[in-house]
Formats: C-alpha cells, sequence, structure tokens
C-alpha cells in the first residue's frame, strides 16, 4: 500500500492549536477551489513539494518530545487520504495528541476518526451560510451541503473538543452572512472568526483586496456571540 | 634627511621667554572665532605647552614653519593648518613621539556636512537631529582620543584592524552600563550634584516615578549603554497600598510614557531603558525592611506587599498591550521578566505568564529571563546580565547599595583567528588566548582611565557617579565587571571545521569547546588581573557589520566564503555572538535548546531571538513553550520578535514588514522591529543589519 505523503512539516507552531506547541503536517489534494485559498500549490501542484519521509518527521518529534504537545495534521484536506488512520495512529502511538483540520465533507472519515480515539480536536471550516449557491461561491466547487451538516452535527455531540471556523473574507461574505453561520452552528462550543490575509490568495482577484479591521472583526464577533459558547478572533 | 637631536634645554613651563615677532602681515584664523596677527611665538608656546620638546628645538621648529608660511605668500592662514605645518615638521625632524603629542583631532568639513545632513547608522536608537549631529561629532573626537591617548598602541591597532572591537569609544569617559535599584532615589530623594535644585524622597508614586525617570536620565549621561532598575514593581509596592486600578494604570502610563517619550537624552534618544519586574517577591528581597513613602521604613518586609506589586504588573503589561496611540509598540523601558523557581509555585503566575505572553505576541515586548536554581540576576540592554554573586546578595540587605555597571565591552573578532590559524587546531586556541589577553589590556586601559576621572571626585567630570550619599560612590568601581564578548562563532567554525554550527554534530560541539576555552581563558586572566571578566553576546549592532567588512578587505578570500548576507549589496555581517545561523532551517525549539546550551557559559548575557515576522503565536501556546524552555533547556533569555508596518498616512499599524499599508496602499511606510535589544525603526538601520533582516527565519511560514 502505498502511504499518504508528506508535503510539508512544521517543526514547531505556536499558531495552529491555542495553549499548545505542536507539530504541523501538510497533506496534499483537497475536494475544494476555495478563492481564498492559501495553500493551493499544495491541492493543485503538489508534486512540485518534495515528500517528507515519515521516519525523518517521528525522529524530529521524538526528539523533542519534552516540548512538543500535538501533532496538527492539516492541509490540503487530509480526510481524502484513504489511510489517514494509520499515519494519525503512529504519532498517537508516540503518545502525542492529535488536532485534525478539516473542510469537513466526509463526515464518515471524522466520525471513524473520533471513534478509534485518533484526534483530541478537530477543527472544521465552515465556508459560507449552508446553501448551496453561498457555499459554492466560497468552496470555488459544487458542495453536498448535507455532508457538511452532518459532519457538524456529528461534531457538536460527539463530546470532542472541537472549534468552526471561517475566514471572513471581504467581496465574499457579508457581514448578514457571518451572522448566519453562527446561527447554524448555534449552540457549539467555540467559533472561530479568522481574518483573511490577501497575499497567498488563490484566487488573483483576491490578492488586491483591503483586509479587514481587527476591530470589523471584533465587532463582528459581537454579534456572532450570542449563538455560541466561545467566540474567537484570530487575526 | 634633516634630523634633529632633542636633547636641548627644557626649561619649566613659565621660565620661557618670548623672541620678538617678525612683522609679517598675515592673519591667523583660530578655532576659538578670533583673527590674530601672526606671532611665531605661539607655535613655540603650543609646543611647549603640549609636548615634552625642548625649548631649543620648539624654537627651531616654529622659525622653520615660519619661513614656510612666509614663502607661501597668504593673505590668512588657520591655526589648524599652522598646527599640520608644524606636524610636518616633526616629522621631517624625526620627532615623532613629539609630533603625536601634538596631533590635532578633528573632523573634516566634508564629514561635518555629512553628518549634519545624514541620518547616522551605527546606532538605530538615534534620531537625526541636532542633538544627535552633536553626539556623533563629539563621539568622532572622543573616539580619536581614545585610540591616541587611553589605549595602548598595540591595543589600538588591534582595534583598528579588526582583531578585537573596543565598544563605545566615543563614549570612553563613561563606563559601558549600569543597573541598579530605585531604593536609592526612594532613600535619598534626588539629590545629584550641580543640580539647581534637590528633592527630598518622594512621598506619592507619580513623584518616584518623575524622579526615578530623571535620575535615569542624568544616569544616561554618564554610561554608554543601557540603565536598568532591578526588580521595579517590588520596590515601587509599599508605594502603592490602597491604590485602585484606574491609578494603578495611571502610574504605568506615567512609567511606560515617560521613559519611551524622553528623546531629550543623549543625543536625542530616548533612555535606553529597562525594568525588570517579578510575579513573586524574590528570594533574596523576602525579608528586606520595605522603604515607603518619604524614604521611611515601613515596618514590613518585602514579601508583604507582594499584592501591590503584582497589581502594578498587571497594570503594566496592559499599557504595553495597548502599545501607543498609533497601536506600535512602545521601544522603551524593556520589561525584563523574570521567571524562577518559584513563580511557578507563586498564586496567579499562569494568569500573569498569560498575559506577558499575550504581549509578546502582540506587540513583542516581553524579555523572559530565566533564573533556575538560586540564580538571581538583573537584566538589562539587549540581554546583559548582571548576576548576583555572594557579596551582590549581601547588598540585597540593604538595597540601595545595589549598583553594579560594565566598565566596558570587548569583542573578540572570531573568524578572523580561523582565518589566521589556516585550520591548525593549536594554533587557533593560541591565537584565541592572545586575543582575550588584548581584551584584558584593553580593560585595564580603560579601568585606569575612569578611575583617573572618578579620582577627580565632585569636582571631576564624572561628579555624579562620585557622589557619596551612603559611604560610598555611587559608582562602585571595585565591582565593576568587564566583559568579553565574541562575534561570528558561527562563521569562526564554518571557516575551521567546514561546517556551521547547524549543520553537524562535530561543528556544534565544537563551536562549544571554544566557548568553553573562552569562558575558562578569561576567568584566569580575570584573576591574574583582579578584573571580573565575565563572556558576554556581544550586541552586535554596527560591529557584525564593521567586522565582516573588515574581513572582507584583509581576508577576501576566507571571508567571502563564509560571511552571511548579501555581497553585491554590500549588506554583509558575522552571525551575532554564539547564534546558529539565523536563515538555518530549525525551528525555535531546536534553536531554544541548541543555543541554550552555550547560555551556562555566557554568564553576563545570553538571549535567543525568535523572530515572529507577522505570525501572531496563540498566546497560551507562548506561556506553554515559555514554560518548557525554563524546564527542559538551558536557555537564560528568550524573546519574541513580531514585525510591523507603520503607515504614515493612514496612521495605522499592521503586522509583518510591507513595502505598501494594506489599509490604504500608501507607500509612506516605515518598517519596526528589534535590532539587537530595542525596537526600532528599519529606515535608520545599518547596511550589515539590513542584510540580516532579509536572511532571518521567520515562525510560522509553511515549513522545510
Ligand atoms: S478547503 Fe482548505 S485546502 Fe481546500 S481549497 Fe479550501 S482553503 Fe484550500
Ligand atoms: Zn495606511
Amino acid at each position: 500500500m502505498r502511504m499518504i505523503e508528506i508535503k510539508g512539516f512544521i517543526k514547531t507552531s505556536m499558531v495552529d492549536w491555542d495553549g499548545k506547541v505542536t507539530s504541523v503536517i501538510f497533506l496534499p489534494n483537497c475536494n475544494f477551489r476555495c478563492p481564498m485559498c492559501h495553500n493551493y500549490e499544495l491541492i493543485l501542484n503538489p508534486s512540485k513539494y518534495q515528500s517528507i519521509s515519515i521516519s525523518d518527521v517521528k525522529r524530529y518529534l521524538e526528539m523533542h518530545s519534552d516540548f512538543i504537545d500535538g501533532v496538527v495534521i492539516t492541509g490540503g484536506e487530509p480526510t481524502m487520504h484513504k489511510d489517514l488512520s494509520s499515519l494519525i495512529k503512529q504519532f498517537r502511538d508516540m503518545g502525542f495528541q492529535i488536532k485534525l483540520d478539516t473542510n469537513g465533507s466526509f463526515p464518515n472519515v471524522i466520525r471513524n476518526l473520533v471513534e478509534k480515539e485518533l484526534v483530541d480536536y478537530v477543527a472544521m471550516d465552515v465556508k459560507a451560510p449552508l446553501t448551496d449557491g453561498k457555499y459554492k461561491k466560497v468552496a470555488g466547487v459544487d458542495v453536498e451541503i448535507s455532508r457538511i451538516r452532518e459532519s457538524m452535527d456529528y461534531l457538536m455531540k460527539s463530546g470532542i473538543e472541537y472549534e468552526f471556523r471561517t475566514t471572513v473574507v471581504p467581496t465574499l461574505h457579508t457581514e448578514e452572512d457571518i451572522i448566519e453561520i453562527a446561527r447554524e452552528i448555534e449552540g457549539a462550543k467555540k467559533f472561530v472568526l479568522q481574518k483573511f490575509e490577501p497575499k497567498n490568495a488563490m484566487d488573483e482577484k483576491l490578492r488586491k483586496l483591503k483586509p479587514h479591521d481587527a476591530s470589523y472583526l471584533k465587532q463582528l464577533a459581537e454579534k456572532c456571540k450570542c449563538f455560541v459558547s466561545k467566540i474567537k478572533v484570530r487575526a | 634627511m634633516l634630523r634633529l637631536r632633542d636633547d636641548g634645554y627644557r626649561p619649566g613651563r613659565e621660565e620661557y621667554t618670548k623672541e620678538d615677532v617678525t612683522d609679517f602681515s598675515l592673519f591667523v584664523r583660530t578655532s576659538s572665532e578670533e583673527i590674530h596677527k601672526w606671532d611665531r611665538n605661539k607655535i613655540t608656546e603650543a609646543l611647549l605647552r603640549e609636548t615634552d620638546i625642548s625649548e631649543d628645538a620648539a624654537v627651531i621648529v616654529a622659525k622653520e614653519v615660519e619661513k614656510l608660511v612666509f614663502n607661501l605668500n597668504l593673505e590668512d592662514i588657520t591655526a589648524p593648518l599652522i598646527r599640520e605645518l608644524t606636524n610636518a615638521k616633526l616629522i621631517e625632524y624625526g620627532l615623532e613621539h613629539i609630533r603625536k603629542q601634538h596631533t590635532r583631532l578633528g573632523v573634516p568639513l566634508y564629514d561635518v556636512r555629512k553628518i549634519i545632513l545624514n541620518q547616522n547608522k551605527e546606532n538605530a536608537n538615534v534620531p537625526h537631529g541636532p542633538e544627535a549631529t552633536n553626539l556623533t561629532l563629539a563621539e568622532r573626537i572622543k573616539k580619536e582620543f581614545a585610540l591616541i591617548e587611553v589605549f595602548s598602541h598595540d591595543v589600538a591597532d588591534a582595534h583598528m584592524r579588526g582583531d578585537i572591537h573596543l565598544h563605545d569609544l566615543g563614549m570612553i569617559d563613561r563606563p559601558y552600563c549600569s543597573g541598579q535599584n530605585i531604593e536609592y532615589v526612594k532613600k535619598f530623594g534626588l539629590n545629584l550634584p550641580n543640580a539647581i535644585s534637590i528633592a527630598k524622597p518622594a512621598k506619592h508614586p507619580e513623584v518616584l516615578i518623575e524622579q526615578v525617570i530623571k535620575f535615569s536620565a542624568a544616569l544616561q549621561g554618564h554610561f554608554a549603554g543601557a540603565i536598568g532598575w532591578d526588580a521595579f514593581n517590588i520596590f515601587l509596592a509599599p508605594y502603592l497600598v490602597g491604590i485602585d486600578d484606574r491609578r494603578m494604570k495611571q502610574l504605568a502610563q506615567i512609567l511606560v510614557y515617560e521613559f519611551a517619550q524622553q528623546a531629550v537624552a543623549r543625543g536625542g534618544q530616548s533612555i535606553f531603558s529597562d525594568i525588570n519586574i517579578y510575579w513573586e517577591c524574590p528570594k533574596h528581597f523576602e525579608d528586606v525592611p520595605a522603604i515607603g513613602p518619604g524614604g521611611k521604613f515601613t515596618g514590613n518586609t518585602y514579601a508583604d506587599y507582594v499584592e501591590e506589586a503584582q497589581k502594578f504588573a498587571l497594570a503594566l503589561f496592559d499599557v504595553y498591550y495597548e502599545g501607543d496611540a498609533q497601536g506600535r509598540p512602545f521601544f522603551f523601558p524593556k520589561p525584563n521578566v523574570h521567571l524562577t523557581e518559584k513563580f511557578f509555585k507563586t498564586e496567579g503566575y499562569d494568569d500573569f505568564l498569560y498575559k506577558i505572553s499575550e504581549v509578546a505576541s502582540e506587540k513583542g515586548n516581553t524579555y523572559y529571563i530565566f533564573d533556575r536554581g538560586d540564580t538571581a540576576k538583573i537584566s538589562e540592554c539587549c540581554r546583559l546580565a548582571f548576576q548576583l554573586r555572594e557579596e551582590d546578595l549581601e547588598d540585597a540587605k540593604e538595597p540601595w547599595k545595589m549598583r553594579y555597571s560594565a566598565m566596558q565591552n570587548v569583542t573578540i573578532n572570531l573568524p578572523r583567528i580561523a582565518y589566521e590559524a589556516k585550520g591548525d587546531d593549536t594554533r587557533l586556541f593560541e591565537i584565541l588566548r592572545d586575543r582575550i589577553e588584548l581584551a584584558a589590556k584593553a580593560h585595564l586601559q580603560k579601568k585606569a582611565f575612569i578611575e583617573k576621572l572618578l579620582n577627580m571626585g565632585k569636582k571631576g567630570p564624572l561628579a555624579l557617579l562620585a557622589m557619596d550619599l551612603d559611604g560610598e560612590p555611587y559608582y562602585r568601581l571595585h565591582r565593576a565587571t568587564y566583559l568579553i564578548g565574541m562575534l561570528g562563532l558561527n562563521e569562526m567554525v564554518q571557516s575551521h571545521v567546514g561546517e556551521e554550527l547547524h549543520e553537524s554534530d562535530y561543528a556544534y560541539f565544537f563551536g562549544l569547546k571554544v566557548i568553553a576555552f573562552m569562558k575558562k581563558v578569561a576567568d584566569e586572566l580575570g584573576e591574574k588581573y583582579n578584573l571580573h571578566m565575565p563572556l558576554e553576546q556581544t550586541p552586535a549592532e554596527s560591529t557584525a557589520y564593521r567586522l565582516a567588512m573588515l574581513d572582507m578587505k584583509y581576508y577576501p578570500l576566507q571571508a567571502s566564503a563564509v560571511v552571511k548576507g548579501n555581497k553585491k549589496r554590500g549588506e554583509i555581517y558575522y552571525t551575532n555572538s554564539t547564534y546558529l545561523n539565523i536563515s538555518a532551517p530549525i525551528g525555535p525549539i531546536e534553536r531554544v535548546k541548541k543555543e541554550g546550551v552555550f547560555h551556562p557559559l555566557i554568564e553576563a548575557g545570553a538571549i535567543t531571538h525568535i523572530w515572529l515576522g507577522e505570525a501572531r503565536p496563540d498566546p497560551e501556546s507562548i506561556a506553554s513553550f515559555v514554560a518548557k524552555t525554563f524546564k527542559n533547556t538551558q536557555n537564560a533569555q528568550i524573546t519574541f520578535s513580531p514585525e510591523f508596518t507603520s503607515c504614515l498616512d493612514c496612521n495605522r499599524t499592521s503586522r509583518g514588514l510591507m513595502e505598501r499599508c494594506p489599509y490604504c496602499n500608501s507607500s509612506n511606510v516605515e518598517g519596526i522591529t528589534r535590532v539587537t535589544g530595542f525596537f526600532s525603526k528599519i529606515s535608520s538601520w545599518n547596511k550589515g543589519k539590513i542584510g540580516e533582516l532579509r536572511d532571518r527565519r521567520r515562525e510560522g511560514s509553511l515549513g522545510v
């Protein structure tokens, strides 16, 4: 069986999992084509990146297990890979906590990982309010909304730690859109509004946009606060 | 060539009888803004006054100069030119030692014009303005003076060649830097020599803070480097009893804004200031009787004021978090937070750690100082630390006595030693020993000079440091330290063993061996000369550039193989002190661990920088990283350094270095980040620093 190829490795990250020092693993490919995607090279031309050997990654993790609390699995879309769970298990067996970043389009994979206790934290993107037209605009492809809904519902009742997060892009989202998202995840543990950085967006048109002010996002967060237990702005 | 044997009569200087004035209608423009008629006797007089030439020789030289000038058929002449003509004659007569004594120090017109019109790039904290220009000009002259008068020929030459670097030569008449305790101000008020008015010990915290800042400004005029205050919040605390949160915040604002905006100090710079902060009452202050309002003992000890000290610390970090009116980080004063074993056992430490980590992430001000075991230190400047030795802990019982200073910093150019050793290990260590010996010699010479100034007491130029309010002079010469710095360990190792520190275990351990050897030799020589000579990581603001340039000139083949930066643009540098290559693909964990192994050898200050760029780490993650650094490494200090772009048009500040403001697209922007220790504007950096900035590896990008 061909193992998943690891296409990127950040040795130390303090931005990917609140409260933890982590290493981050990037997996290639994605079923979405979000215009604001930063890692588009990883989904469009994964062969551009050299693969990193899993044993190198493990050696590093082993050596610095006195600092590293967890491993963040991100992409691209990790849940597209069939042998994701066996990859995760290798880190799990070394004693690391695992965080999964996902766009939520493969609810069965998420459920499977949670049930096997292979993940401790799931960060799921909610790209837009759950209507076909709006989701398509932000995800760049047709999306089966029901699957997104299923992942959401599952996470909210699974008992696991999770967050929903939305990167707020001027021109793609209105204020009402964001509030609408908050309403759809009503009762969620944590909702994060992420600031959009135009510089590295896949869609060139977006690169010229003026980013939102942190203060705008904070105001927006105020308006969404009533729907969720915890809200956070990540700038 | 004509030679004059100068063994003529040397009269007592007042016995000298003037010769008749030659009537010769030439006018002399003097430097005291006067025009005099030509008088040959003036030359003779100057020679006799300034040098130990004999009267006969002086008269002959003066006559010769007169002849020369006469033949030039001038209408007027300047005094400096006459002096140079005289010097030329002295050389002609083989009186080189007299010529030296008769040297004129000064600055060419061209240079003065440039200095007045252009920014000084040697020190990024000097703004450009009349005061700054004065500083630059004065430093130029004092630097020359130091190299001729204070240091011996071999030491001066070694500096000029770049074997070693003598720091702050332009401030030769001051010690390097100073760390002390506000207890002195609390107990004695503001009672400075030559001051027009004297202030009694403060009764209110506002007044105390003002006094401390004024005193800092006065001290800044007497030291080349930073002014650091020990355990600031702990000692302020007795003034804070019963103060509500609002006033607490105001006090913190007064402290930060007053320090940050004191752009009137030396050369129009802000005061290079550091405040050391503790969450807990440090062990060595627990039982110390506290001084409160009016300079009176309160009857309690400092352990009794922890609550007030903590409230102030929290308020202070609120102020740092907000930044200035435009949301930019405050450049000064630099907050050094000490983490000790006790810190992690003190209630509320986690909330405080979170708070300072929020500031670290958002603005970058926080310096984390790790005092493991029983270590106690005062930190300041870019990384300097005065480790408290046994006798210092004795002082701690009467904290106003805690006044520590580094007299001088001498940096050894390590890569050059590798070039000279040509691959021979034994030779490498021999040369290294010689260079440290030379540095020790430089220290002795500076010490002798400062001692001379101090001995002039209250009438002398260092009257402030000679003031004596508690039975000994403010400046305690016998307690001064003499720093041995190092530059470019990475390039030395790269040149000598073929790999950089991070590239192989062999290279790394060789680097450790070099620093351990330096420490051993510095200790030995310290003992021999009775100087406390700890190692310090050189704050290589201009040294990294200067020494790299000199090596490119003297050792072009060897140097160009290892020098970092961009050679085409001339933006070259050596890696700072014992750092690993700043562009090496190693994460912060490895950096903190590997660099940290050097730190215990570098007693007077070592630090690891984690360059954040635009990344904004989660404060809790930073807190966790910091706690692990304390527990799992030997690292002495870390700091997280973000970068900012401040827009001069829309006044907004954004994260990261950008050519245009992301909000209004204006290109009228200013980059801000840390230079070596303090924040500054990038537009004022020298070329070597800019090369280094381009190479910085920032965390939080798609890795490896
Ligand atoms: S889901 Fe994520 S990885 Fe996939 S295209 Fe969208 S932003 Fe990029
Ligand atoms: Zn702007």
